[in-house]
C-alpha cells in the first residue's frame, strides 16, 4: 500500500470516527440491550392477571373486549398465550408505538377486564435511545442523526480497513499487552474491527437505510419514478387485490383461523393476529409470527380474510415471499439479529457490546495520540484542551448512557404503581442520569469522573439485581420476582465488570505516568500551582 | 505503518523521500464534496437503470424497496474511495462524467421501458 493512500485514509478514520464516535457508542450499546427487549419489560412487569382462557374462547374476548371499547374495532391484536409471557389477551394501540397499550382478558370468572399493558415501556425506551442515539424530541430528527453518523461510520471503517491493511499479516490477531499501553489499546481496537467486521459492514448500512429511508424514496420518486412512486408502492401492497366491503360479516373463529395457517405452512409459529375491520365482509387478518428457517424482518405474517380464512397475500410470509421482498427481508433481519434463536441473539449482543468498546477505544487513541510527553527533569507538561475536552465528553456521555439505562431498568420496579406516567418517568430518570454523568465528567475532568462515573455505573447496575434480592427477601416491599431471571445475572456480571474498570482507573490515577489527562497526579500538581499563584 | 495516529490537520501531503512522485493530494472539501454529492446522484441513477431495465422492470413486487436500499452501499462506496482520486479536480471529472452517463442510459432506459 502506498504511504500517501495510507496517510490520506488515516485522516478520513480519524474525523469521521471523532465525529461519530459517541453518537455510535450508545447506539450500540442500546442496541445490544435491544436484543433482550421482552425480558426487560418482563422484569419490570407485574405477574400478569390471571386468566386460563384457551384459544376456544378467542372469539368470546374479542367480542366482549369491542363491547366494552368500540373504538378498539378499527385495529387490535389478539395475542397468543405461547412465547409471550402473559395470557391469551387482545390489546390496540391509540397511536403508533404506543408505549403502554391497552389490553383485555377473559377473567376466570367469564368476565372481561381492561387494562393498561404495559405502562413501563422499558423495551421502547431503549429502543428509541438505540435508534435515535439519546436525541431528545422528534423520532425522525434522532433517526436521521443515527443514519447520518451511520453513513460516516461506513467510511470510518472502509478507511480503517486501507489503514490497517498494510500491517495486517503482522497485527492480526496480536494483541501486546505490555508498558506501551497506547500500543495495547490501538492492537485491541483493530482485532475487534477487523474481526467483527461483516457485522459492521451489515450494522452500518442498514441503519443509514433506517435512518434516511425517508430521503431516500423522495428523491427516487422525484427522479426515478417521475413522481408516480405512490402507485408503484400500491401496486406492491398486501392489500393491491382487495375492495371495500363494510357490510357487516359474520368472522371466522380465530382457532379456525390458526388451522388455516398451519395447513398452508407448517413450519410457522403463530404469535399474533391482527384484525382489521372486524365484524365486516372486508375484514383482513394478519397472522404474525416466526420460522426460524428464514431471514425474516422481526416477524413475518401471513394475510387472511377473517370473514373466509382465504390467504390474500404472502408476500411477508417467510418462505412464501417473491424474490424482492425476500432479500429486503434478509436485510432487515441481519440488522435485527432475528433469524437463528438463542445463539445469534447472544451473539449479536456481545458484538453490539464490542463495536461500543470499540468507539469508546477510538476515542482513547485520539486522545493518546495527541499526547504530549513529559521529558526527563522537564517538568510539568500540560495536555491540550482539547484532549481534555475530549476525555471528559468520551467518559460522561459512554457511562452516562450505561448507568442510565442500568437505573432506569431498575427504577422500574419501584415507581411501577407509585407514579401515574411511568413511561414518562422512565425517560426522565435516563436523561437525568445521563446528563448529570456529563456534566460531572466536564466539571471534574476526565481523569477523577472516570473513576466516580464508573463506580456509578457499578452500583446503577447492581441496583437491578439488588431490586430482584430485595423482592424475594423483603415481600413486605410490594416488589416482585420476575421469571426474567437472566436480566439479574447480566446486569450482576455487568455490575462486577464496571466495578473492576472502576479499580483499574483508580490504579492509574495514582500510579500512571503524570503526562496524561488520565493521571491525578498531575491534577493535584495543578492545583498547587494554582494556589501558589 | 507508522506508530502515530496524529495525522488529523489536513495539510497538503508533505513530500518525503518515501513518497511518490505523483502523491496523491488530500483536497478535503472538493473530494468529500464531490463524493457525497456526486456519489449520491450516481447512486440514484444506477438504482434507476436497475429499477427500470434490471429483471422484473419498474413495477416488479416490492422491488422498489429493493432499489431504495441499493443507494446506500453505492453512495457511501463511491464516498469512501473516491479519496483515491489523485486530485479534487480528478474526484469532480471522473464522477462527473459517470454521472453523465449514468443519467443518459437512465433516460434511455425509461423511455424504452416505460
Amino acid at each position: 500500500m502506498r504511504t500517501d493512500v495510507v496517510r490520506v485514509y488515516k485522516s478520513v478514520h480519524t474525523w469521521t470516527g471523532i465525529v461519530t464516535g459517541l453518537i455510535l457508542f450508545i447506539a450500540f450499546y442500546a442496541g445490544a440491550l435491544t436484543m433482550f427487549k421482552e425480558p426487560l419489560d418482563r422484569w419490570i412487569a407485574p405477574p400478569a392477571p390471571v386468566s386460563t382462557a384457551g384459544l376456544e374462547k378467542g372469539s368470546e374476548l374479542i367480542d366482549g373486549a369491542l363491547a366494552l371499547r368500540p373504538e378498539a374495532a378499527t385495529g387490535f391484536s389478539l395475542v397468543l398465550a405461547e412465547g409471550n409471557g402473559r395470557p391469551l389477551h387482545v390489546t390496540w394501540e391509540r397511536m403508533r408505538n404506543d408505549p403502554d397499550p391497552w389490553s383485555a382478558i377473559l377473567a376466570p370468572d367469564g368476565s372481561v377486564e381492561v387494562t393498561q399493558l404495559d405502562p413501563a415501556g422499558i423495551g421502547l425506551l431503549v429502543d428509541i435511545v438505540h435508534r435515535t442515539a439519546g436525541v431528545p424530541g422528534d423520532l425522525d430528527l434522532g433517526t436521521a442523526v443515527t443514519g447520518i453518523a451511520s453513513a460516516l461510520y461506513v467510511v470510518a471503517l472502509v478507511s480503517g480497513v486501507i489503514i490497517l491493511l498494510p500491517s495486517l499479516v503482522k497485527d492480526f490477531l496480536v494483541l501486546r499487552v505490555g508498558r506501551n499501553l497506547k500500543r495495547m489499546w490501538l492492537d485491541a481496537h483493530n482485532v475487534v474491527g477487523i474481526v467483527s467486521l461483516p457485522f459492521h459492514i451489515v450494522m452500518a448500512l442498514s441503519a443509514v437505510v433506517f435512518g434516511l429511508h425517508d430521503q431516500f424514496y423522495d428523491t427516487l420518486n422525484e427522479v426515478v419514478y417521475e413522481g408516480r412512486m405512490r402507485t408503484v408502492i400500491e401496486g406492491s401492497s398486501p392489500m393491491r387485490t382487495l375492495k371495500r366491503d363494510p357490510r357487516p360479516a359474520a368472522m371466522l373463529p380465530p382457532a379456525e383461523i390458526l388451522a388455516r395457517v398451519k395447513a398452508f405452512e407448517p413450519g410457522f409459529a403463530p404469535a399474533s393476529l391482527q384484525y382489521q375491520g372486524y365484524g365486516t365482509g372486508g375484514a383482513l387478518v394478519r397472522v404474525w409470527g416466526a420460522d426460524p428457517r428464514y431471514l425474516v424482518r422481526r416477524e413475518g405474517f401471513l394475510l387472511m380474510s377473517a370473514a373466509t380464512g382465504a390467504v390474500v397475500d404472502t408476500e411477508y410470509m417467510p418462505g412464501h415471499q417473491g424474490t424482492w421482498s425476500s432479500a429486503v427481508s434478509a436485510f432487515f433481519s441481519l440488522h435485527f439479529g432475528s433469524f437463528g434463536g438463542g445463539t445469534v441473539r447472544w451473539g449479536y449482543f456481545f458484538l453490539g457490546l464490542a463495536g461500543a468498546f470499540l468507539f469508546y477505544s477510538g476515542n482513547l487513541l485520539w486522545i493518546e495520540s495527541r499526547r504530549k510527553t513529559e521529558r526527563r527533569h522537564g517538568g510539568l507538561v500540560a495536555q491540550s484542551r482539547s484532549t481534555a475536552l475530549m476525555a471528559a465528553g468520551t467518559v460522561g456521555v459512554s457511562l452516562g448512557c450505561i448507568a442510565g439505562l442500568s437505573l432506569t431498568i431498575a427504577a422500574g420496579k419501584w415507581l411501577h404503581g407509585a407514579v401515574e406516567d411511568l413511561n414518562g418517568w422512565h425517560h426522565g430518570v435516563y436523561y437525568a442520569v445521563f446528563l448529570g454523568a456529563c456534566v460531572w465528567a466536564f466539571v471534574r475532568g476526565a481523569a477523577r469522573a472516570g473513576v466516580e462515573l464508573l463506580w456509578a455505573t457499578a452500583a446503577a447496575t447492581a441496583a437491578i439485581p439488588a431490586t430482584t434480592l430485595l423482592a424475594g427477601l423483603l415481600p413486605g416491599l410490594g416488589l416482585w420476582v420476575s421469571d426474567s431471571l437472566g436480566v439479574d445475572l447480566v446486569a450482576l456480571a455487568g455490575a462486577l465488570v464496571f466495578a473492576w474498570m472502576a479499580r483499574a482507573n483508580a490504579r492509574r490515577i495514582r500510579q500512571g505516568p503524570a503526562d496524561s489527562v488520565w493521571s491525578g497526579r498531575r491534577l493535584r500538581l495543578e492545583e498547587a500551582a494554582g494556589t501558589a499563584d | 505503518m507508522p506508530d502515530d495516529l496524529s495525522s488529523h490537520t489536513p495539510t497538503p501531503a508533505p513530500v518525503s523521500a518515501s513518497e511518490p512522485a505523483d502523491a496523491i493530494r488530500p483536497d478535503w472539501w472538493s473530494k468529500s464534496l464531490g463524493g457525497v454529492i456526486l456519489g449520491f446522484t450516481l447512486a440514484v441513477a444506477l438504482s434507476g437503470v436497475f429499477a427500470w431495465a434490471g429483471p422484473g422492470g419498474a413495477q416488479a413486487l416490492n422491488k422498489y424497496q429493493f432499489n431504495m436500499w441499493m443507494l446506500a452501499p453505492i453512495w457511501l462506496g463511491i464516498v469512501s474511495f473516491c479519496f483515491l482520486f489523485r486530485s479534487g479536480r480528478d474526484c469532480w471529472t471522473w464522477l462527473g462524467g459517470a454521472n453523465l452517463a449514468a443519467y443518459a442510459a437512465l433516460y434511455v432506459c425509461r423511455a424504452l421501458f416505460r
